[in-house]
């Protein structure tokens, strides 16, 4: 089981260890570098997010009426949409948007999802109740399910966050409840029980780090998947407000003029899926280097 | 057999109840009253007391669910609050694009991503595997709406080989039909694609390690019906599962695809009923969707008996 040992190691490392895990981990971007162009990637686009306000754009909101939709040029390098936006600007701050929808849904789905696991593993009783409500829960298609609850409530990005989170959770509900059903069965949480050890202290000693490895790779597809439902459901209107530049909004607004400006739509598209793919890409080199029996399968 | 398949409709019924408690809690905790959305401006408290009355809005959560419970399964969904025309009747006029949509782009997923897969897992590790997983990643990442606007641009408008948006029935002409759903599907099915040729890969990777492969081999079978004969059937378990699984993302992606290509189906209605907060119609449009995707599933179990007649019930 090299995934427990590497989560071992790393809870008890001292402190000379810092340089050899440095290498280590050198070595395992060496090996999949999947994960050097995912992360490399999404580096990119973190910087842009974080920098937008100075990579030469202006307000991403300030309509001027004179120049509207205008082609790309050297004055406005994505062009301008209908109501005179400079393109670039809005696109640059979207990345902000798609970029902390991505990893807040990615970190609540995470955390929601792994104590119901965690209790439906642990506790029979629970786990009858609680994976039924997540089997019918997983029965309705994510995004619609998302689509539903941002009907019931105003257009807000905490919302968004929240209506494309609550789908998420009964699918990492399951894979948590799968690894810790197969980790009360070893021996050594066999051994800590025999100790004596406390139901809370197996469970944040034992159990806890063991999941780790698997949810870190589920929560970067969370976050690939997340960034799309938030990109769909601004694109069909049930997402962040309007007046927020998010790429699903810049898309959404483009839509009618698609067929003349086919531009105003391709920017955000390209950026979305350039995001999607290096968190993609980044969560295909992560599984593979948790879990190398799987490497190079899927 | 029949046991089983009884069992198996046993199972469903409480993932069908959660579904339909969560579809009813909908309406109840909807902001704003729907009395009052009904009885319009001018109605005074008393006229929309009545209403209220009339509904039956002011008796207890369960004894709604309960009788909301008995409509539904006499096939009554009510009627919408915008147009008031009854559910079952909106949703029949806007079925035949989606199960269009939908027929298209299982075909054309599952005849592109089954052979990609066995290809793939044959020359695992050569630059051919690499380039069909490459485009797998891709398949995964790039959203719909993107593929779909490319694809419309390009072949609908730059090259005029194909209708740009619309929809057009089947009973007018076999083609025409298909012209209008080829974009689409294709859209549609990237993500689809993506996710059957992964998972069938993995599966073959596994099979072709097998003896009885290699006896296949051995007795000069052709590497052509090895595979697709021999290896295929016996990794066809967890590729109908995953190709049963996601027809959720079928299911989702229609309602982005509908819009992008301007066809008048439920996903258009869904969007529709959203920005209206119709929502008799969002959970006609949620419960059909969800029990459809249920029954593809139990669909599927009954499948494995087909396909691994090792399986027994």
């Amino acid at each position: 089981m090299t995934t427990q040992s590497s989560s071992v190691s790393s809870l008890v490392a001292p402190h000379g260890a810092v340089a050899l895990r440095a290498s280590a981990a050198f070595k395992t971007v060496r090996r999949h570098p999947t994960i050097a162009v995912g992360g490399a990637l999404l580096v990119c686009m973190i910087l842009i997010a974080v920098f937008a306000p100075v990579l030469g754009t202006v307000d991403p909101s300030a309509i001027s009426p004179m120049l509207r939709t205008r082609d790309p040029s050297a004055q406005f390098w994505f062009g301008t949409d209908m109501m005179g936006r400079d393109v670039y600007s809005r696109v640059l701050y979207g990345t902000r948007v798609s970029l902390v929808v991505g990893i807040a849904v990615a970190v609540f789905a995470s955390i929601g999802g792994l104590l119901v696991g965690i209790v439906a593993g642990f506790s029979r009783k629970a786990d009858a109740i609680i994976m039924r409500l997540m089997d019918g829960l997983m029965a309705i298609p994510a995004i619609l399910l998302a689509v539903a609850l941002m009907a019931l409530t105003r257009g807000s990005i905490g919302n968004v966050i929240l209506a494309i989170t609550i789908p998420e959770i009964p699918r990492v509900a399951r894979l948590v409840r799968g690894v810790v059903l197969g980790l009360r069965e070893q021996p050594y949480v066999d051994a800590a029980v025999a100790a004596g050890t406390r139901t809370p202290k197996i469970l944040y000693m034992h159990i806890l780090p063991n999941t780790f490895p698997h949810l870190i790779v589920q929560a970067t597809y969370i976050c690939a998947s997340a960034m799309i439902a938030e990109a769909i459901l601004s694109f069909i209107g049930a997402g962040t407000p309007p007046i927020v530049p998010s790429w699903g909004n810049i898309m959404a607004e483009g839509r009618a003029l698609w067929q003349v400006k086919f531009y105003i739509v391709m920017f955000p598209a390209i950026f979305l899926s350039l995001t999607v793919l290096a968190v993609n890409l980044l969560g295909d080199g992560l599984r593979d280097s948790l879990d190398p029996r799987l490497a190079g399968r899927l | 057999m029949l046991a089983y398949v009884l069992r198996r409709l046993m199972a469903t019924i409480p993932v069908m109840g959660t579904v339909a408690l969560f579809v009813f809690s909908l309406l109840y905790v909807a902001p704003g009253d729907p009395a009052v959305v009904i009885a319009g401006d001018q109605a005074t408290p008393a006229q929309i007391a009545h209403i209220r009355e009339s509904l039956g809005l002011d008796r207890p959560f369960m004894v709604r669910f309960i009788e909301w419970v008995w409509q539904i399964a006499h096939f009554d969904l009510g009627n919408s609050i915008f147009t008031g025309l009854p559910v079952n009747r909106l949703i029949g006029e806007r079925l035949e694009p989606t199960l269009s949509l939908m027929a298209v782009t299982l075909v054309f997923a599952i005849l592109t991503a089954v052979p990609l897969g066995v290809v793939a897992a044959s020359k695992a590790g050569t630059w051919i595997d690499r380039t069909i997983m490459m485009f797998a990643v891709f398949g995964f990442s790039v959203p719909i709406f993107v593929v779909g606007y490319l694809l419309a641009h390009v072949f609908a408008l730059e090259l005029d080989w194909l209708p740009v948006q619309g929809y057009t029935s089947i009973t007018k002409g076999l083609w025409s039909w298909l012209s209008h759903l080829i974009l689409p599907s294709f859209s549609l099915g990237c993500v689809y694609v993506a996710l059957i040729t992964r998972v069938t890969r993995a599966t073959m990777l596994e099979v072709l390690q097998q003896d009885y492969v290699r006896t296949a081999r051995a007795k000069g079978i052709g590497q052509t019906k090895v595979l697709f004969v021999h290896a295929l059937k016996n990794a066809a378990v967890p590729v109908v599962t995953v190709i049963g699984i996601g027809v959720a993302l079928l299911i989702g992606g229609a309602v982005v695809t509908e819009s992008v290509f301007a066809l008048p189906g439920l996903g258009r209605l869904t969007v529709d009923a959203i920005l209206r907060r119709d929502y008799p119609v969002i959970q006609g449009v949620i419960l059909l969707f969800s029990s459809a995707y249920v029954l593809v599933n139990l669909g599927v179990d009954l499948v494995y008996t087909i396909v691994d007649p090792r399986i027994r019930y």
